[in-house]
């Protein structure tokens, strides 16, 4: 009966964990990858009355490993739960991940341990898991995500995908695309940094991986700072975060948007902050920075110094820098993913801009070859998936009937060792 | 530190620092290579004889040395089904790692739980005493981690057990 | 965490969404749960989106009927509300649909919270309630068996010889099976244990061999564990799968290739207030016992990370010290000995 058993989809980033069902359209948890453990420091008396003295243990090395022998390891929270927890005085948290990277293995594992039994609620041992990784991840660390998924948890089958892959394949659902391919540039915005990554036939070029150091708590702060300078009444980052999610957009153009603002006072918003009890109400003018902080993407000067190149530049550097023989491909399927993308008219202004700096450079080349180019197609694709677009297209590809032709599974690690996880054969296109 | 262990241990000792003197070779058999001997076990004259140090059926060590390279191997006290299983894991986490260890065969001679392989490139770069001190910790250390584990193992079981039997009354 | 909840927690929080979220959205969500155990939440109509179909499928539901009557079970459990209603036709493909409607609920209970969240543990805790049922029958039945008994006036201390009270066999995983037998003056509940790898068998047995002995050790109101790893023990004798097996000889490759966990539950683990518990607490047994196995595993993993770094930290010190060529040395007034080239 284990064909009824839906596929485990678990998108682990250096912010949220995504974790779900495939077939659903939405991961069924989104939550903070953060564990909360019990601080080895504190308590380390009243933490381990069970089993207290135990001999053989005297020299200092080993004292360290013998207090853990209680029931400390199971004593942990994840997600929102440790961030409550940690408030306490007896844990104390961690982000297993950094920079899309696995650094605390022991943290990770216990992360999934409790992602699995208590929020999924699924007997690993009856689950084909999806489990995503960043590009240009280091083996090694696929041999070690095996080595627990199989070992501690027996997890019927294993696929480990690269999330800007998984991004592409979300893409498939935006009427806007007609080939299901999987070449394209996918610009992936979250919370701490921007990617733009090449991808050519389901493999990512990591040669040409650009990096920006703009992403949303830039622009949450970008807000925060223009409501201090205004002097409004609440400048808080929760404030800030909630402006730039329901009012912010991108325009056209500064100069007339800016125009447009003093002419139509209707442009201007207001937003009511409540406090807890809604007893008081606190009235926030919202002003030019609806459209100015998510136009720091495209004029990264208005707010920071030390980075000056916008995106649409840095995304036809990438292309550039990839193979002559994928360029036209990638221009042709520019995917957003993450929520940082959600502007309204995002992708419009992006394909301007980036069609302009084609255009310009095909100009110049027929001039000087006096040749006529046929041409390069420019298209940035936005969807409705677009915030969960790696989880969704884990899903998307997780619920096909082929999917589990592709997994290796418990028996092929037995057989084979850690190794085997070095190679996925891609999806071959549904 | 039980008292057979002690002299075991000296004994592996003497013999690994005494196994290990070795000296660039370049292969007699093939052109321009320079392997382990005593992996490729191809020019019989520069191999000596292998060496067994045992304390009891279950704990030996076995020493086979050649003009380039020694190869150590350990046999690791497994006295029930539980410890056969604790040392299989353990071994098998730790060859998986074999990268990081430099000196670490990826897999163990038959007979045994884990293998090291020391050749004159290591003895070039690493200081010859220390790596048989490494070698001796950790045969040292392995006994105790894995009987500490099995301990962890029934102390854990036990907990469990009460915590789930407890709700019922 | 050491025990497990018996809710789903995310069916929980996706009937809370529902609940709570102001714009009513169609929906289409799959959440699973242990024991191949799925629920399906939708909006079967996408004109209407309050209406709200929770549906739940279980592998061994042809069981729950046939020794449980799990149908007339759980309508029985789920008539207290006028929020929701069963459906007679359940959703295709599977088990047990249950209809809600937001705009009536949304109305009224969500004024209160306490309503609202007892209606969402309720809802939450279906496949809890399905399992339940064929524990239900046979806890009743030994009710009427204990009530006969008391009438003949049998001795409570002589071992009933009748082997003829049926034994409810629940097929709840592929291969494992959880057998419940009453009798007059106690309920067997038999367990399956199947181990698909070769580690989580010993450390099975390690665990179960602890469960055998808490009884004895500290725990003397527990119900009795008794573990047998490949003869299916006495009360099972009379089923037709184990007719032909061979009683005390010892073979690995017999055809039984599993243990049999029995939990005999006595009279004081039976009494009316205490029955919902033993049964929440009985059904999450192999659960629990696997996900305990894969935590100490995951333990271990740990410990040998640890290890790992201690060894590399010995084996670093063979490394010679860093040659002094790499320092930068400056003189007093600050300048370099670098050649400028």
């Amino acid at each position: 009966m284990a064909s009824t058993n839906p596929a485990v989809i678990m998108g682990d980033g250096t912010g949220l964990t995504k974790l779900g069902f495939a077939g659903n359209d939405a991961p069924s948890f989104v939550f903070p990858t953060a564990i909360a453990s019990r601080s080895t420091t504190s308590g380390k008396s009243s933490a381990q009355p069970v089993f207290g003295g135990n001999a053989g243990s005297t020299t200092s090395a080993n004292n360290n490993l013998a207090s853990k022998r209680g029931m400390e390891d199971l004593d942990f929270y994840i997600g929102d739960e440790a961030l409550k927890a940690a408030n306490g005085p007896n844990y104390s948290l961690s982000y297993p991940i950094k920079h899309g990277q696995i650094e605390n293995w022991d943290h990770m594992e216990r992360f999934w341990e409790n992602s699995i039994f208590k929020y999924l609620r699924c007997e690993p041992e009856d689950h084909y898991f999806l489990m995503t990784e960043p590009p240009l991840n280091p083996p090694e660390n696929r041999e070690n995500v095996a080595e627990i998924m199989f070992e501690s948890f027996n997890c019927a089958g294993l696929y480990i995908a690269v999330q800007a892959v998984l991004a592409l394949a979300a893409s498939w659902t935006s009427s806007k695309v007609q080939d299901r391919s999987l070449t394209g540039t996918v610009i992936d915005s979250g919370d701490g940094v921007t990617h733009v990554i090449p991808v050519a036939e389901g493999y990512v070029i990591g040669s040409a991986i650009k990096n920006i150091p703009i992403a949303g708590r830039d622009i949450t702060m970008f807000i925060q700072q223009m409501l201090r300078e205004r002097g409004e009444l609440d400048s808080s980052l929760r404030t800030a975060e909630k402006i730039k999610q329901e009012f912010s957009y991108v325009c056209p153009d500064i100069v007339k948007e800016f125009r447009k603002f003093d002419n139509d006072s209707e442009k201007f918003a207001q937003f009511i902050v409540e406090n807890e009890s809604k007893t008081s109400k606190k009235i926030i003018d919202v002003g030019y920075e609806r459209f100015l902080a998510p136009e720091i993407f495209f004029s990264p000067e208005i707010a920071n110094s030390d980075f000056l190149t916008p995106l649409p530049v840095i995304v036809d550097q990438v292309i550039q820098q990839s193979p002559i023989d994928v360029r036209k491909g990638l221009y042709k399927n520019i995917v957003l993913s993450g929520g940082s993308t959600m502007f309204k008219d995002f992708g419009r202004r992006l394909q301007r801009d980036i069609r302009d700096i084609v255009k310009e450079r095909i100009t110049d080349s027929e001039k000087l070859s006096h040749a006529k180019s046929s041409g390069v197609d420019v298209n940035v694709i936005s969807h409705r998936r677009q915030r969960n677009a790696v989880w969704f297209g884990g899903s998307l590809l997780a619920q096909t009937s082929e999917f589990k032709a592709y997994c290796h599974t418990k028996a092929d690690y037995d057989e084979y060792g850690p190794n085997i996880v070095r190679n996925f054969s891609l999806f071959s296109v549904p | 530190m039980s008292q057979s262990l002690k002299p075991y241990l000296t004994a592996v000792r003497h013999s690994l620092t005494a196994a290990v003197s070795l000296e660039d070779f370049a292969s007699q058999v093939a052109e321009r290579h320079n392997d382990p001997e005593i992996e490729s076990q191809r020019t019989p004259e520069v191999l000596l004889n292998p060496m067994v140090i045992s304390r009891n059926e279950n704990e030996k060590v076995l020493i086979e040395s050649s003009i380039n390279s020694v190869r150590v191997s350990i046999k690791i006290k497994q006295s029930d089904e539980i410890e056969h299983i604790l040392v299989h894991k353990f071994t098998r986490f730790l060859t998986g790692r074999a990268e990081q260890f430099f000196i670490l065969r990826r897999a163990p001679i038959a007979g045994y739980d884990l293998s090291f392989l020391i050749t004159n490139l290591h003895t070039d770069q690493l200081m010859k005493a220390k790596l048989v001190d490494f070698i001796i910790e950790f045969m040292e250390d392995v006994d105790k981690e894995i009987s500490e584990m099995k301990l962890f193992l029934n102390a854990r079981a036990r907990f469990v057990a009460e915590a789930y039997l407890t709700p019922f009354d | 965490m050491l025990n497990l909840e018996s809710s789903n927690l995310s069916l929980e929080k996706t009937l809370r969404e529902l609940f709570t979220t102001e714009k009513s959205v169609s929906i289409d969500r799959i959440v699973s749960d242990f024991d191949n155990t799925l629920f399906h939440i939708s909006t079967p109509d996408p004109a209407e989106k309050t209406k709200i179909v929770l549906s739940i499928f279980l592998k061994c539901y042809n069981d729950l009927v046939k020794y449980g009557d799990v149908d007339s079970y759980l309508r029985n459990a789920y008539n207290d509300s006028q929020w929701y209603t069963v459906l007679d036709q359940p959703e295709d493909g599977y088990n047990f649909s249950i209809f809600i409607d937001l705009q009536q609920i949304s109305t009224t209970v969500l004024a209160s919270p306490e309503e609202m969240e007892s209606l969402i543990a309720k809802l939450s805790l279906l496949k809890r309630n399905a399992l339940a049922a064929p524990f239900d029958v046979a806890f009743k039945r030994y009710d009427v068996l204990a009530q006969e008994a008391a009438v003949k006036n049998v001795d409570l201390y002589v071992p009933e010889e009748n082997s003829e009270e049926a034994t409810s066999v629940i097929n709840y995983r592929e291969d494992e099976t959880i057998y419940i037998r009453p009798s007059h003056d106690r309920v067997t509940v038999i367990f399956t244990a199947l181990f698909k790898d070769e580690t989580d068998k010993i450390f099975g047995n390690v665990f179960l061999q602890e469960f055998v002995d808490a009884r004895k050790r500290s725990i003397q109101n527990a119900p009795q564990v008794l573990f047998s790893p490949y003869e299916p023990p006495l009360e099972l004798r009379g089923l037709p799968e184990f007719q032909n097996f061979n009683y005390g000889q010892q073979s690995a490759t017999s055809k039984y290739d599993k243990g049999f966990v029995t939990f005999v539950l006595f009279p004081r683990h039976l009494v009316p207030q205490k029955r919902e518990n033993t049964i929440t607490q009985i059904q999450l047994f192999r659960t629990y016992f696997h996900y305990h196995i894969k935590a100490s595993k995951a333990y271990l993993h740990s410990r040998m990370r640890k290890r790992v770094l201690e060894y590399l930290k010995i084996l670093n010190r063979a490394k010679p010290d860093q040659e002094e060529k790499d320092i930068e040395r400056k003189t007093a007034s600050g300048r370099r000995f670098v050649q400028r080239i």
